[in-house]
């Protein structure tokens, strides 16, 4: 592994490389191929004479995944022209410095575990490792150096430029005291150290998401509780997952489990008996409702239900009416239908407001048709 | 189908607190959707003192239909048929919801045996005493509860002996007494037919 590994000042090196290209005079990589736009003002040469850079910048900064097979050249960062550190401003070092300490077949191995934990290391620029490796170069001497020209880098900025310690922040830092990154304070929700001291905003952000999600696992909670008035078992338990709902009624809150009162209401077990007055009421209070939500969780308020209700009318105003069919079929629903009235090329069905002759010779227009109307005079032979 | 997990539950809770409503559901045989209900006879009204048996046969829509429910004790009222012992109930015709269960239908039967509806009869006959004739109405209703509802081991003796002085051996008497739902009129006339 001692191939890649940088002193703190190769690592200035590797920072200021790419301003290194406006004093070298480089040949122009979209020249060679003569497509280049900029003409005679291109910060890079169009002389032939001038040595080409095919030097791989992935190999440079650490890890190349092309290998030997890769056509670019692999040179050692100690080969490279370097410039004096003390030119080199400490902002660079943020934007562009690689991890250092890490190789690139630990990096190709760990691909897995990289991608999804390592982000904010790698933004940060500070040494990565990963949790199942044992943190080898804690001692050796060049990582101290590495060491202290973070926590030099890091008094240099802002505090709120610094991302927290994640390893806090998901419960365990092994270093404890000792970790140079700082430790968010104690979310009082989710009971984690991952709200950033200097970042109010994230914080806020944070507090809400995880009020949000708190919120929601107590409704679930108490959904968990709640019984079907039919087949009295608890809805959030029965054996298929498609049982495991609820149907909510429009009119009245007595809970069903969306298989029981569809049953019901469809009223195919009897016949001869009035389809509104007894199967779109409510089994316990008799109250009559002319459709039933679906939905996984139970609600406590007024506001929670309403909620329910939106989010289930805009999830079917999303989806295109089979009777509509884009036109081509009449819905018998009409505009009291909940799902999309769509036509072909894309605009929407026009509400066509109904002018009604008033005894008066007025004319009047009929607003607010609604479903119910009709189906309350409705009745099924 | 019949939902058997909610009947095994409603059979569940009615057991529990048997001792406070008084009413019980047992099984007739070893099917769950035959089934004998039992209720008291309510307090206060001729009835009172008596046990009644109700028969409950579950159809397979069960919850969504109606229990099918009849008396199988005899009993003298209007909305009760005196021959088959049908019941004119409305929940447990057109009003019936599934929310309702075994337990609740069996206390409306019970309500219905305190509050009579002579204006929608089931046994007419009834219905025109139970209007003109309150005095007797109440009278027969009392005969009918203490003949009909009332096994005591007390009345039982007596009617197994009242048989038995008729020559009649006392084996015979008992069974064809519990057939006949120690009806002694029936039972003698079984009795002598055989």
């Amino acid at each position: 592994m001692g191939e890649i590994d940088a002193s703190s000042d190769s690592l200035v090196a590797i920072c200021t490389y790419t301003l290194a290209f406006i004093f070298f005079r480089v040949l122009c990589k979209f020249f060679i191929h003569g497509a280049c736009l900029k003409g005679e003002y291109c910060e890079f040469s169009h002389d032939w004479k001038d040595p080409p850079n095919n030097v791989c910048t992935y190999y440079k900064n650490g890890l190349c995944a092309c290998g030997s097979r890769c056509r670019y050249k692999h040179v050692k960062v100690s080969e490279q022209p370097s410039l004096p550190s003390s030119s080199a401003p400490a902002q660079h070092l943020l934007s562009a410095s690689p991890p250092t300490t890490l190789s690139p077949g630990m990096l190709a191995d760990d691909a897995g575990p990289l991608s999804g934990i390592s982000y904010e290391y790698m933004a940060s620029g500070r040494p990565f490792y990963p949790a199942n490796q044992p943190v080898r170069s804690e001692n050796s001497e060049h990582h101290d150096v590495a060491e202290i020209d973070n926590t030099v880098e890091l008094k240099i900025i802002n505090p709120a430029d610094q991302s927290i310690c994640s390893f806090a922040a998901a419960g365990n830092c092994p270093r404890g005291e000792n970790c140079p990154y700082i430790h968010g304070d104690l979310c009082p929700i989710c009971a984690k150290h991952c709200l950033h001291p200097f970042r109010p905003r994230e914080r806020e952000e944070h507090m809400k998401t995880c009020e949000k999600r708190q919120k929601r696992l107590d409704i679930l909670k108490y959904s968990q509780e709640i019984e079907c008035s039919v087949c009295l078992e608890r809805v959030l338990s029965k054996e298929t997952a498609a049982e495991r709902k609820f149907g909510i009624l429009f009119e009245c809150d007595h809970p069903f489990c969306i298989s029981c009162i569809r049953n019901w209401r469809s009223g195919s077990t009897s016949s001869g008996v009035d389809m509104n007055s007894t199967f779109r009421t409510c089994p316990v209070c008799r109250k009559l409702s002319y459709f039933v939500i679906p939905s996984v969780i139970w609600y406590s308020t007024k506001e929670e239900k309403q909620d329910i209700l939106d989010s289930y009318r805009a999830k079917l105003r999303s989806i295109n009416c089979k009777h509509f069919d884009f036109g081509n079929g009449t819905c018998p629903f009409g505009n009291s239908c909940f799902y999309k009235h769509q036509y072909h090329d894309g605009h929407l069905e026009e509400v066509v407001l109904r002018h009604l002759g008033h005894e008066d010779a007025s004319t009047v227009i009929a607003k607010n048709i609604r479903l119910s109307d009709f189906l309350g005079n409705l009745r099924i032979r | 189908m019949v939902d058997l997990a909610r009947v095994q539950k409603e059979l569940h809770e009615c057991n529990r607190d048997v001792q406070v409503s008084g009413i019980n559901v047992t099984l007739k045989g070893d099917s769950l959707t035959h089934l004998i209900g039992t209720i008291p006879g309510p307090i206060g009204t001729p009835y009172e003192g008596g046990t009644f048996k109700i028969d409950i046969t579950l159809t397979d829509g069960y919850p969504f239909e109606p229990p099918k429910m009849k008396f199988a004790t005899k009993v003298w009222h209007p909305n009760i048929s005196s021959q088959s012992g049908a019941i004119c109930l409305d929940i447990l015709k057109d009003q019936w919801s599934p929310a309702l269960t075994l337990k609740t239908a069996l206390l409306s039967i019970q309500a219905l045996l305190s509050a009579p509806e002579p204006d929608d009869p089931q046994d007419a006959v009834v219905a025109q005493q139970y209007l003109r004739d309150h005095q007797t109405f109440v009278g027969t209703a009392r005969y009918w509860t203490e003949t009909f509802a009332k096994t005591s081991t007390l009345a039982a003796d007596e009617k197994i002996q009242k048989l038995v002085e008729m020559g009649f051996p006392e084996a015979q008497v008992r069974s064809t007494l519990e057939a006949t739902g120690w009806d002694e009129n029936m039972a003698l006339e079984k009795l002598l037919s055989s």
